[in-house]
């Protein structure tokens, strides 16, 4: 069974984009929807609304910076200081290319970023080939904390 | 100007203070200010005075005397059955003791009332210090009885100017002469300070040579500076006879503190003159030093308040405006404020002239060399003497502008070389001097001899200016107080202008950025649904409204295109630079190869001059620059066949540049101002694409980089653009 992609987007006219551009890219990934940083992380904490979820950690969180409550950096901050979260890959969405500046010097070990471009075509192949590479190869981005994960 | 002989100025060495000797017209003594004890006393008493005959006033008096203290009257005293007008003075450890045979009493008659009655009153109605003068020479004249009276007034060299006189038929004129300053030397000058009339009552006298009493004295050990009876110098005596003149007087002007001037009176024939008649005298002359001080104070009051007035008409004028001292050179009354004939304001390399002035390269000489001396407030009523060249009227003439011969300058900045001038033409001026100083004087004796010739001797002076008066410097001074205020207010201004530029633009900014970034989401959402639409339910749509829905979509990555621009510029903005040495060469040919091939098939004839310079710049903007001019002129040079892309060096000792030339499309030059502004395009968009902020986005890197930027064209001939950076060495 695929994990799910998460998608943390608060822009319901970007939500929908994005959900057609992952499903343009044919990816079989289940694409879970939370629209702020808050349900961002009581579903990946398995809190509130998600405490009956089963366990396991999505393939790959795309995270809008922009977020109501608790913003993308913040949630960002949290899934890297926590011990069972630190290895999701997770792809910043940005608003635009001033905004990349902001997550690049962050230093919380984004694994990719994606200015989300005018045309809807480019924003296609983006999202496919993100989520090509982090849903299905899954493989462990460069300085992952993959291979530090404890034993389980 | 040739210097006085030096013969002349040896009479300065002579003994003056302690001759040993007193003229015959009176006795003397000198007593031991402690005990009273007999020290010295002049050879014409019958015998050693026997101080035992005085015991009456002699105790009193003496007491009486305070050292440091000009000669007092002490009264009347009867010795050998006459009466002698005493006067005395404490000098050094001794007391001095005058005694004249004394005139009838006058009591009220005595000249002193006189003076009070009468002379006072039309002194004080006489406004001009010539008047007062003539007053006073009347007066002394009146008093003594002597030929001819002078007064005259020294110059700042010591030159004495005869301004006023009053004769007896026979007797010279002197009016408007000049007497060399070596006529009175410099101790001479001292002495009349402390000692303010002096009598010689005939040249031909002998001396009366002093006698000791006490073994520990000898004659020329006693100060005779203050005795009224003090022999003068022989060659002193010399100098009268060869001037016809038997008998003398002079009594000192002086105006706070310093020797202003000196009415002298002489007489062909021996003339004594009594002991209240020298009162008198000298109470004249303070009288008319007085009145002096008090007119000149007053002209000066008045020039000041004239000059003040000038000061802030030009001060007001300037705080209106921009407050640039250029302006200044616009202000006639500026040439009032120093009387002067020109003016000239210097800013570092730039200068403006008012009036007749100097060429501008000998002002910026003069400038560059007064600058050197470190001073506010320089002037000079002989320019020639400090720099030969400016005087020259000749050349001056040659390179147009006017000889200047005396100049007055004011710096208005320690920092930089901001000075304000002032130009005074030559004024030949004619002196006539009582005899030519300068003439050798024949000594056949072997002995010193003052000139024996005071006939008129005209001498003219040339490279001179009139003089900078102390008003006019005073004007100047407060003049450039003013203007440092106003420039540092200025400054002061400018700086929180910039503040607020700073604060503004910040906001403008951050608020240009919000609203960019904010318009960013709906042109992508209108941009995505659109090509949804278009995607998805095409075939249901007719062609026209696909044909619309294409605009819309176009429409909208226009604008989304045009919001990325925006926030690239604002970017470009805010970067903070990361200066390095930048590989012209390597960054050009690899953007000519990028560039190429974007181009396809086109023909492009690329020149890139073969050593390009260096740039001191951050590189990734740079690029963008660089980027931005080979892009336009490929891009406007389109449809040419084949398309001419030169890029040229610009080498300057501060800095480097490059120039891009295509044989494009060009442009009108009185558009040249638009070409840099944000969103500025000179052609239609179907024509050329682009947002029209690529050459803002130029202009803004190229001035964070403290360089310029330029632009030449022709329409249909092509276009040059440019830019230049400072090099690493011009960095603050």
């Amino acid at each position: 069974m695929l994990k799910p992609i998460l998608l943390v987007e608060d822009d319901p006219r970007d939500l929908e984009l994005t959900l057609v551009a992952l499903e343009r890219s044919q990816l079989a990934n289940e694409v879970v929807i939370v629209r702020d940083g808050a349900q961002a992380l009581e579903y990946l904490q398995r809190e509130g609304e998600w405490a009956e979820r089963p366990a396991g950690n999505p393939a790959v969180i795309l995270l809008d910076l922009k977020l109501p409550k608790v913003n993308g950096l913040e949630v960002l901050q949290a899934v890297r200081a926590s011990e069972t979260l630190r290895s999701i890959p997770v792809v910043m969405l940005t608003s635009s290319q001033e905004e990349s500046d902001v997550v690049r010097s962050y230093a919380l070990g984004v694994n990719a970023y994606v200015v989300k471009p005018v045309e809807f075509k480019q924003f296609i192949n983006a999202i496919a080939e993100l989520g090509m590479f982090w849903a299905v190869l899954n493989e462990p981005p460069p300085g992952s904390v993959k291979a530090s994960r404890p034993l389980e | 100007m040739d210097p006085l002989p030096p013969e002349l100025a040896d009479c300065a060495n002579e003994p003056i203070r302690v001759p040993g000797g007193i003229q015959p017209h009176g006795r003397l003594v000198a007593l031991a200010a402690d005990d009273g004890h007999l020290v010295a006393f002049s050879e014409n008493w019958p015998a050693a005075p026997s101080l035992d005959g005085w015991p009456g006033w002699l105790p009193a008096r003496l007491a009486a005397l305070r050292a440091g203290e000009a000669p007092a009257a002490l009264g009347t005293v009867a010795l050998e059955g006459r009466r002698w007008d005493l006067t005395g003075h404490r000098v050094d450890s001794l007391a001095l003791l005058e005694f004249e045979p004394a005139a009838e009493p006058l009591g009220l008659q005595a000249p002193v009332y006189d003076l009070a009655r009468r002379f006072l009153p039309r002194l004080q109605e006489a406004h001009a210090v010539t008047a007062l003068l003539a007053l006073a020479t009347e007066e002394l004249k009146r008093l003594t009885g002597f030929g001819r009276c002078l007064a005259y007034r020294f110059d700042d060299e010591g030159h004495g100017e005869v301004l006023a006189e009053s004769l007896d038929p026979g007797y010279d004129a002197y009016l408007a002469h000049r007497f060399p300053a070596s006529d009175i030397p410099p101790q001479a000058r001292q002495l009349y300070l402390l000692n303010q009339i002096r009598l010689i009552p005939d040249a031909n006298y002998q001396p009366v040579p002093l006698r000791c009493v006490d073994a520990r004295w000898r004659p020329t050990d006693i100060d005779l500076s203050w005795a009224a009876l003090r022999s003068v110098s022989p060659l002193h005596l010399e100098y009268m006879r060869n001037m016809g003149t038997l008998a003398s007087m002079s009594v000192s002007i002086v105006v706070r503190g310093r020797l202003w001037g000196l009415i002298s009176c002489h007489d062909h024939a021996p003339r004594p003159v009594p002991f209240e008649t020298r009162v008198a005298c000298e109470h004249l002359a303070r009288l008319l030093s007085l009145q002096i001080e008090a007119r000149e104070d007053n002209a000066e009051v008045a020039t000041r308040l004239e000059l003040r007035q000038i000061t802030l008409e030009i001060v007001s004028h300037l705080a209106e405006s921009d407050a640039t001292l250029r302006q200044l050179a616009e202000e006639p009354v500026l040439l009032r404020l120093a009387r002067a004939a020109g003016a000239a304001v210097v800013l570092d390399g730039d200068c403006w002239t008012l009036g007749e002035c100097p060429p501008v390269p000998r002002i910026q000489e003069l400038t560059r060399r007064i600058a050197l001396l470190g001073r506010e407030l320089f002037h000079s009523d002989r320019l020639s003497e400090l720099l030969p060249e400016m005087a020259c009227g000749d050349t001056a003439s040659d390179e147009g502008g006017h000889a200047a011969a005396g100049v007055l300058a004011i710096s208005i900045s320690q920092v930089h070389r901001h000075w304000i001038l002032w130009f005074r033409p030559e004024v030949v001026q004619t002196v006539r001097w009582a005899g030519n100083p300068r003439k050798p004087i024949a000594a056949a004796d072997g002995r010193l001899h003052p000139r024996r010739s005071f006939e008129s001797w005209q001498e003219q002076l040339r490279g001179r200016s009139l003089p900078w008066a102390s008003g006019e410097l005073a004007a100047a001074l407060e003049l450039r107080q003013a203007l440092i205020g106003i420039v540092l207010r200025r400054a002061e201004e400018m700086a929180e202008f910039a503040t607020e530029l700073g604060r503004v633009n910040k906001e403008l900014e951050a608020f240009s950025y919000t609203v960019s970034h904010d318009l960013r989401a709906p042109m992508r959402h209108i941009a995505g649904y659109v090509d949804l639409v278009l995607d998805g339910d095409s075939e249901r749509l007719g062609e026209r409204s696909q044909r619309y829905l294409n605009h819309v979509k176009e429409a909208a990555t226009y604008a989304g295109r045009l919001v990325d621009a925006l926030l690239d510029f604002s970017r470009m903005g805010r970067a903070a630079l990361k200066r390095g040495e930048i590989n012209t060469n390597l960054m050009v040919a690899e953007l000519v190869r990028e560039l190429s091939q974007q181009q396809g098939e086109r023909p492009v004839r690329w020149q890139v001059a073969p050593a390009l310079p260096n740039l001191w710049g951050d590189p990734l903007l740079m690029q963008v620059v660089v980027r931005n001019l080979l892009g336009n002129a490929l891009k406007y040079s389109r449809g040419r066949d084949p398309a001419v892309i030169e890029v040229l060096p610009l080498r300057r000792p501060d800095g480097a540049g490059l120039e891009v030339r295509d044989n494009g499309v060009g442009f009108q030059m009185k558009y040249v101002d638009k070409l840099f502004g944000v969103f500025q395009r000179l052609h239609p968009a179907e024509e050329f694409e682009g947002t029209g902020i690529g050459l803002a986005n130029v202009r803004r890197i190229v001035e964070r980089h403290g360089g310029s930027v330029w632009a030449r064209g022709e329409p249909g001939h092509g276009a040059t653009f440019g830019f230049f950076l400072p090099s690493r060495a011009q960095e603050p």
